[in-house]
């Protein structure tokens, strides 16, 4: 029996029981709609976090204290709250003076309440000197930047994030020369952030408040020690290069000879963007692992149907095998029925997946604009849609097709 | 153009062997209208489906157009019963929700007949049991002797050397059952060969040989020189 003909009759049949057909298919629609939502869902959440971190500028290089930890997924010693000093001053002065690096960034942080007349709120402040603004991209809307000379005479000046001016002052009021009050320290604001929605590494930039390291470390910390350093990258450079040259400027400011006893940890862009990626892929995975759990389901149901559309049928077996079809037509007759069954869902499935991933979008950049949320379609979603439900109709059909195909004509004939 | 020699079958029901044919011998050449008679559970109906290719015997020799069934793969039996063969059955077993086109089709979709010589083919054998005026109307609503006309032209279809016939008229009144074997008559006139099953002496009164089989095997094998045909009851 030809193709033709063959997906003709399977048509024909799959038309008959229309309603039958309809329900049978919901299973896979469901199925692969919920694989198409949950991937492309993954697969924007994974762009809106990498987004973030690309933000922060390929020549970036991020050290930390601490002694870098083996695998991939581990994070330094630091990071996990712990307290390292081994990062200090002097070593953002070596790292200025390598010609590979632009800049390099000292920033220390903590958590504290800021007060503004009967208004208060708990933020981040951040201590560093005025490169911070042009390395971290942070751009001033009202008023200006600290100065290096802010710095080197300690004066007690801050920039402060948009969202914490809106709650301290209010819409009216202008924030500019106005003193707040962080730990009991006094700050004069010389200027205000603009809108940039959530930073990279979770820092809020709207309710950040940036203040000199030197009045950060003396007055709100009491420390020397620094929590991270910035280092800008100078583009001529290779990134690799420059790491090697941090890595020898700080073993040789520590004194240290033995390479397993680095106690700070470089890294990229790259390199965060490496272990992000990573997390989100398999985040991504799982998603759509657990979504198909549910195309299995579906398989199963088109299995059932297609096991009782040949006991039904037993008798049109048995005229089609007496006037010459062989087991291979047979099988082949409701093999096409059942990946014609599974395809159709599977487009429907994309389709209406399609339409709630909009939905999604337009929902989250309408109501929730500071997540600034990020559409993602992905056609590997679509095609891997389009493989499953048709290597499933061939999975759950070939055995109601091979019992279709093994029937005896002449039982089939005189089945009642 | 059939030649079957001490065929036998043996079925195992529930593993007690039963003996269905115990030994058949007979041959029919081109041409011929054969009746094979014989109560029920003799043997016949067996019988049909061995010399139709449905079923293997279990012994003996049966050989049609020269050629072995031994010698022969599934494939092959599905392939002389497509080109060679053409049935009619005592349930008519039309697909209800086809039309009569559609139905007279299905074996030509199992043939090497290309596709465009398709409907010429469909519509003259159609029109030769009479009923092109029903061409597409739904086989399920039909009368039992348009629906047993309809599975005539698909026995026809494919232009078969011989045709079988399992009871054709048990389930049709005498009427129908009349013009169903005057079309079975004039296409054995015509040349082909015409094996019918039957239990009614009625029926297969219109064959020149009449085989009966009892308890499986032959019991009597006789040419009639004066059946309906030749007696000029039909017109």
């Amino acid at each position: 029996m030809i193709f033709q003909d063959a997906f003709k009759s399977a048509t024909r049949s799959l038309t008959h029981g229309k309603m039958r057909s309809i329900l049978t298919m919901l299973g896979i629609v469901i199925g692969i709609s919920s694989v198409i939502i949950l991937m492309s869902v993954g697969q924007s959440a994974q762009k809106l976090i990498l987004g973030q971190v690309q933000s922060i500028g390929s020549n970036l290089i991020i050290i930390a204290p601490g002694a870098p930890n083996d695998g991939k997924f581990s994070s330094p010693a630091s990071s996990q709250g712990i307290i390292i000093t081994s990062l200090q001053l002097r070593d953002v002065d070596a790292l200025e003076r390598e010609s590979s690096i632009d800049d390099a960034v000292p920033l220390v942080s903590g958590q504290a309440e800021v007060v503004y007349g009967n208004n208060d709120k708990t933020i981040n402040y951040q201590g560093s000197t005025s490169s911070i603004f042009p390395v971290r991209n942070l751009e001033i809307g009202k008023g200006f930047a600290f100065t290096k000379s802010d710095v080197d005479s300690a004066n007690q000046v801050a920039v402060i994030g948009p969202d914490l001016a809106e709650t301290l002052f209010g819409p009216s009021l202008s924030p500019i020369n106005k003193t707040i009050r962080v730990k009991n320290v006094s700050f004069r604001i010389v200027g205000v952030l603009k809108q940039g929605g959530v930073g990279a590494f979770g820092v809020d930039q709207g309710n950040l408040v940036i203040v000199p390291i030197t009045v950060a470390q003396k007055q709100l910390l009491g420390t020397t020690h620094l929590n991270t350093i910035l280092v800008q990258a100078n583009a001529n450079y290779d990134i690799e290069f420059v790491k090697s040259r941090i890595t020898f400027a700080l073993r040789q400011n520590h004194g240290i000879t033995d390479v397993k006893k680095d106690d700070f940890t470089i890294q990229t862009q790259a390199d965060i963007l490496e272990i992000l990626g990573s997390i989100t892929s398999i985040l991504t995975i799982f998603l759509a692992a657990i979504a198909s759990i549910s195309l299995v389901v579906g398989g199963i149901g088109i299995m059932n149907i297609m096991l009782v559309s040949v006991t039904e049928r037993t008798r049109e077996i048995g005229l089609r095998k007496a006037v010459g079809a062989t087991n291979e037509d047979i099988l082949q007759q409701f093999l096409i029925e059942s990946v014609l069954l599974t395809s159709i869902g599977g487009v429907i499935g994309i389709l209406m997946g399609a339409v709630v991933v909009g939905l999604i979008y337009i929902v989250l950049t309408t109501f929730f604009v500071s997540i600034g949320w990020v559409f993602a379609f992905p056609i590997s979603a679509v095609i891997l849609g389009l493989l499953v439900s048709g290597l499933s109709g061939i999975a759950f059909g070939i055995y109601p097709a091979r019992q279709a195909a093994r029937k005896n004509p002449i039982d089939a004939l005189r089945y009642e | 153009m059939i030649e079957i020699k001490d065929l036998k079958k043996e079925y195992f029901e529930q593993e007690i062997p039963t003996q269905a044919l115990r030994g058949v011998n007979f041959s029919i050449e081109k041409g011929e209208f054969v009746s094979i008679m014989g109560p029920s559970g003799s043997g016949k109906s067996t019988l049909l489906h061995i010399l139709s290719f449905l079923d293997r015997p279990t012994g003996g020799v049966y050989k049609f157009l020269g050629k072995s069934i031994d010698e022969m793969s599934d494939k092959e039996l599905a392939r002389v019963r497509n080109s060679d063969m053409g049935f009619v059955f005592q349930s008519f077993n039309l697909l209800s929700r086809l039309s009569v086109y559609d139905n007279v089709e299905i074996p030509l979709l199992y043939s090497d007949i290309p596709a465009i010589k398709r409907k010429g083919i469909v519509e003259e054998v159609v029109r030769s049991v009479g009923l092109e005026d029903k061409l597409h109307t739904e086989a399920g609503r039909l009368s039992g002797g348009q629906k047993q006309r309809v599975a005539i032209a698909r026995a026809l279809v494919t232009d078969p050397s011989v045709i079988f016939a399992d009871e054709p008229t048990g389930n049709l009144d005498s009427q129908s059952g009349l013009q169903v074997m005057e079309i079975l008559a004039s296409l054995n006139k015509k040349g082909r060969t015409v094996i019918l099953v039957t239990h009614e002496t009625e029926t297969a009164g219109f064959a020149n040989r009449i085989i009966r089989i009892k308890d499986g095997v032959v019991e009597s094998d006789k040419a009639i020189t004066s059946n309906r045909v030749l007696n000029g009851s039909l017109k």
